[in-house]
């Protein structure tokens, strides 16, 4: 470097990175995650108003892919998110075997352990996923179950199904199911959107089948019903707030606020507070606040 | 500053060093998308269908607008072409948004909507192609007693084609390039492979959907460019080498 100003500007630029980068990380922000559904967009606004009202500075980070999100966490990128017990266990870890609820919980907490990620107490929302059909429809057909409806297809009824493109690819999703139940889908009935057309393209009848979130408000509210999983393929996806070890151990009192959120969610709470945002139309600020305020989290 | 001429050495034995892994990944990256062959090729078909309906109704709807755009006693030129220009601001993905809140969700919205962005590169290449036509070539029909509509067919068109076909090879490679997001709104396509790639975080699934858009976006352009060289006449072809 013969250029003196270039010199020092190098030398200042060095200052400046050493000075940012060796800032306290008490001081750093919480980076707050969340899925690209509306449940998930939910419980990011929920989190950050709820961290927000207890001093904490917080960064926003929504609507990734699953397994985009998971990967950033165990990378350092994102600190918290709420995640499902199923998914960890089955798309995460890798485990094919089928638990109860209570130990799907033992066992991810466990396993993710490893991974520096501390799975807080779980809620008591199950987010499974389901196949839904249009009530009348399924009455006219006589489905009541997925067994059902692998009868029906089997015997030679063409039924389209509309899936997001994540399901149609996860080692809990469409094959999977398939296999498990003994029918197949034809590729030209298979249709995959983004997750939230799925209830609109069933509502429409361009559809016959949707894959739906079983907290979903669109579920009663578009009058659908949920063809029972009669071979339990599907896990507990019990919704749970996963933190980082160290974001944890430099905060420790994160636990107990995020616990007490957690303590307040149950299916139904979730169900109401999806649909307001999904058939009510309310903005996600104000359904978080409203929320918030009435289970008495923030004054 | 010095170090420009040996930056060569570093940047060779960088890429040396990238290449050779790369090499031996090539092939797992070549195995890891023929797993995915069967839905590479019904959902190119899909896509491809997509884009051949908007594109022909795009050609079939643009020229038309585009000569009625050029003929002189068409006033309101400016005012369409200011129309198209907000059209060409849109993104994309709000067009297609739009499209499914007026015609639902599936393959018919999708090919609304890449039709409307198809429309506008054309139509405007139209408009353009035409006025550059030399003045003293209309006037020199005019004078050899030719109707305007004989001007248009024999004289203005033929002279256009060339710029008009460059409008219409640029907006159906974008078509290709655009149509992807039609999977959003539940139109299929190749946009399958990307977005449950991008969604699980499964870089050869996205590959597998990205390579071959990318293929059929230069190889619609290369058989428009063959359609042209046909069509075109050559003593209108400018710079061809020759001239």
């Amino acid at each position: 470097m013969k250029n003196p100003l270039l010199a020092r500007a190098f030398a200042l630029t060095c200052v400046l990175l050493t000075a940012f980068w060796s800032t306290p990380s008490s001081a750093a922000p919480i980076v707050v995650g969340g899925k690209n559904f509306t449940e998930q967009q939910l419980m990011t606004e929920i989190t950050t108003q709820l961290l927000e009202a207890k001093g904490f500075e917080i960064v926003k980070k929504d609507g990734m892919g699953s397994a985009v999100l998971r990967q950033a966490q165990e990378n350092g990128q994102i600190d918290l998110y709420w995640e499902y017990t199923g998914t960890s266990l089955i798309t995460y870890n890798k485990v094919s075997e089928r638990f109860s609820p209570e130990d799907t919980y033992r066992k991810v907490k466990e396993l993710d352990a490893a991974k520096g990620l501390v799975w807080l107490n779980p809620s008591r929302a199950n987010n499974t996923y389901s196949l839904a059909m249009n009530a009348d429809e399924a009455n006219k057909q006589g489905i009541v179950s997925i067994s059902d409806l692998a009868q029906a297809i089997r015997s030679g009824k063409a039924l389209r199904f509309a899936c997001n493109s994540e399901f149609y690819a996860r080692p809990d999703g469409l094959r999977p199911l398939e296999k498990s139940y003994g029918f197949d889908f034809a590729r030209a009935k298979l249709k995959r959107m983004d997750t939230g057309l799925t209830y609109q393209a069933l509502k429409d009848r361009q559809v016959d089948i949707a894959l739906v979130f079983a907290t979903d408000g669109r579920v009663p509210a578009f009058n659908f019903v949920i063809l029972k999983d009669d071979k339990g393929f599907f896990p507990a996806y019990a919704l749970t707030p996963v933190v980082r070890k160290v974001v944890l151990d430099a905060n420790p009192s994160l636990a107990p606020i995020l616990n007490a959120l957690s303590e307040k969610l149950d299916a139904p709470t979730m169900a109401r507070l999806n649909a307001s945002v999904d058939v009510s139309r309310k903005s996600l600020r104000e359904v978080a606040r409203d929320f918030l305020k009435q289970s008495g989290l923030i004054g | 500053m010095k170090l420009a001429q040996y930056s060569w050495r570093p940047c060779l034995a960088t890429a040396l060093a990238v290449c050779t892994p790369a090499h031996a990944a090539g092939r797992d990256i070549v195995d890891g998308l023929m797993q995915f062959r069967s839905d590479i090729a019904y959902q190119s078909i899909q896509l491809m269908t997509m884009v051949a309906i908007a594109g022909a109704l795009a050609i079939v709807a643009a020229v038309p607008l585009g000569i009625c755009m050029s003929r002189p006693a068409q006033r309101r030129a400016a005012v369409i072409m200011q129309v198209l220009n907000v059209g060409q601001a849109i993104p994309k993905l709000a067009l297609l948004a739009l499209a499914m809140s007026v015609l639902g969700i599936g393959t018919v919205p999708a090919i609304f909507g890449l039709w409307v962005a198809t429309l506008l590169p054309i139509a405007q290449n139209t408009y353009e192609g035409l006025r550059a036509v030399p003045r003293a070539l209309i006037e020199a029909a005019t004078g050899m007693g030719m109707t305007p509509l004989q001007i248009l067919w024999r004289v203005e068109l033929p002279n256009a084609l060339y710029v008009i076909f460059a409008g219409i090879r640029t907006a159906l490679a974008i078509t290709v390039g655009t149509a992807p997001l039609a999977f959003l709104i539940g139109g299929g396509g190749l946009g399958e492979l990307i977005f449950t790639g991008i969604d699980l975080n499964d870089f050869t699934m996205l590959l597998a959907g990205a390579i071959p858009i990318a293929l059929l976006a230069i190889l619609t352009d290369a058989v428009l460019g063959l359609v042209q060289r046909k069509l075109v006449s050559r003593g209108v072809t400018p710079c061809d080498g020759k001239n």
